[in-house]
């Protein structure tokens, strides 16, 4: 046994000082790469499609970002929702306008021209919105008398608010010229929550449904076209054969 | 890449694992029932056993029976403000010289108040201060089998404390 290892590294040895014998042949130049820095706006296709599919739900989100240094984007979304749940025992009408802000942090290495973002993220989201209670039912262990529990109510609620803060993953590509595709996954942890009286924040517009808990997810579709701005040029050292 | 994929997991899971609230617990508390406490007239601070007491909602067939014990828990309309039963006791005895029937009524205002998503709302009953109970004899006069009844608490919330105490 240790006479195998003692040869895999003989051999791992020599393969390393052929490659090191291999590189003294080359020498270094310098190519200019352009980064170019500006604004992205987009659309959230997923939420605008959901309207086709699902006649309870109709949502809407503007996605923006900023390039601040080569790998930080400041980064945003503003959007509206309008969402009626149906459960077993709850019918319920959801509307508002939701704001979200943060960064985005590009762990992608773009070779020359590239740019394309393969990113981790945070925001902070507001949302302020209104519930309007459609039906309910009330929960009877003993329902001795048969008795149909299903109450129409009508109740609305207004001036409801949550803030909260979203951890985000996502991809975009650059598909033509400066059109971008892109998706993310978002996993949102609630701060503050301002809750009506006898009921609750089922659904949170931009947070999405609540769980018992306070966590949330959300997933977005986007096509962006980005507008630059101005452009920085960065050497890169790269190293060629003679 | 290594990170995100490790963040994308992380979401994954964490969104499989929080459909804990579609399933309404059986240890949550909803719409209470009215707690009963059975006495001796004769020794009024002794808990004394109903035998073969049925109980029948007005309109219904089927009774509620309760054989044994000193506490029972009767369910209240929760879409009228008033509830009436029969309380039959020694209910299909052979000795039918023993089987006894009373008329007992409850008057209450209703609330509902939301318990959560998967449980919806429970009602609450609160006993009218002026009547909250009438006890008539039955249909067919057989003498009152129920001696004297006190309210202990109007403010049905729970099934936790005894509502109404009844000396026979």
């Amino acid at each position: 046994m240790k006479h195998t290892s003692k040869y895999i590294f003989s051999i791992v040895l020599v393969l390393v000082s052929l490659l090191l014998h291999a590189q003294d042949k080359k020498t270094d130049t310098t190519i200019i790469k352009t980064s170019r820095y500006g604004v992205r706006v987009g659309i959230d296709l997923f939420k605008l499609s959901r309207a086709f599919y699902e006649k309870d739900y109709k949502g809407i989100e503007i996605v923006g970002d900023y390039r601040l240094t080569k790998k930080y984007f400041l980064a945003g979304e503003i959007g509206n929702e309008d969402k009626t749940v149906n459960d077993d025992r709850l019918n319920f009408t959801t509307k508002g306008t939701y704001f979200k802000a943060g960064f985005d942090y590009n762990l992608y290495e773009n070779w020359l021209d590239m740019e394309n973002l393969v990113y981790v993220g945070l925001r902070y989201g507001v949302s302020t919105f209104s519930q309007r209670l459609n039906s309910y039912s009330i929960y009877n262990r003993n329902d001795y008398f048969n008795e149909s529990n299903t109450i129409v109510s009508g109740e609305k609620y207004s001036g409801l608010s949550a803030q909260w803060f979203e951890v985000v993953a996502g991809v975009n590509a650059k598909v033509i010229d400066n059109f971008y595709v892109g998706f993310s996954f978002r996993f949102n942890k609630l701060m503050s929550n301002k809750k009506p009286s006898n009921f609750d924040n089922l659904y949170i517009p931009g947070f999405n449904r609540t769980y018992d808990g306070d966590f949330g997810v959300g997933f977005n579709y986007t096509v962006s076209y980005f507008l630059p701005i101005y452009k920085k040029k960065t050497t890169l050292q790269v190293r060629k054969k003679k | 890449m290594k990170k995100l994929l490790i963040l994308l997991v992380a979401v994954a899971w964490s969104s499989s694992s929080c459909e804990k609230d579609d399933i309404c617990d059986s240890a949550t508390s909803t719409t209470p029932r009215m707690a009963i406490d059975f006495y001796d007239i004769t020794n009024p601070s002794l808990a004394k056993n109903v035998t073969n007491l049925v109980i029948v909602g007005e309109g219904l067939e089927t009774g509620l029976r309760f054989n044994g014990i000193s506490k029972i828990l009767i369910p209240l309309k929760t879409t009228t403000d008033i509830t009436k039963y029969r309380f039959i006791l020694n209910y299909g005895s052979t000795d039918t010289s023993i089987i006894n029937e009373d008329n007992l009524e409850f008057h209450y205002a209703r609330s509902n108040f939301f318990i959560s998503r998967a449980c919806g709302f429970k009602s609450i009953f609160i006993l009218d201060s002026e009547n909250p109970y009438t006890l008539t004899d039955a249909a067919e006069p057989d003498q009152m089998w129920i001696q004297n009844i006190t309210l202990v608490q109007p403010n049905i919330l729970t099934e936790d404390e005894t509502h109404l105490k009844i000396y026979f």
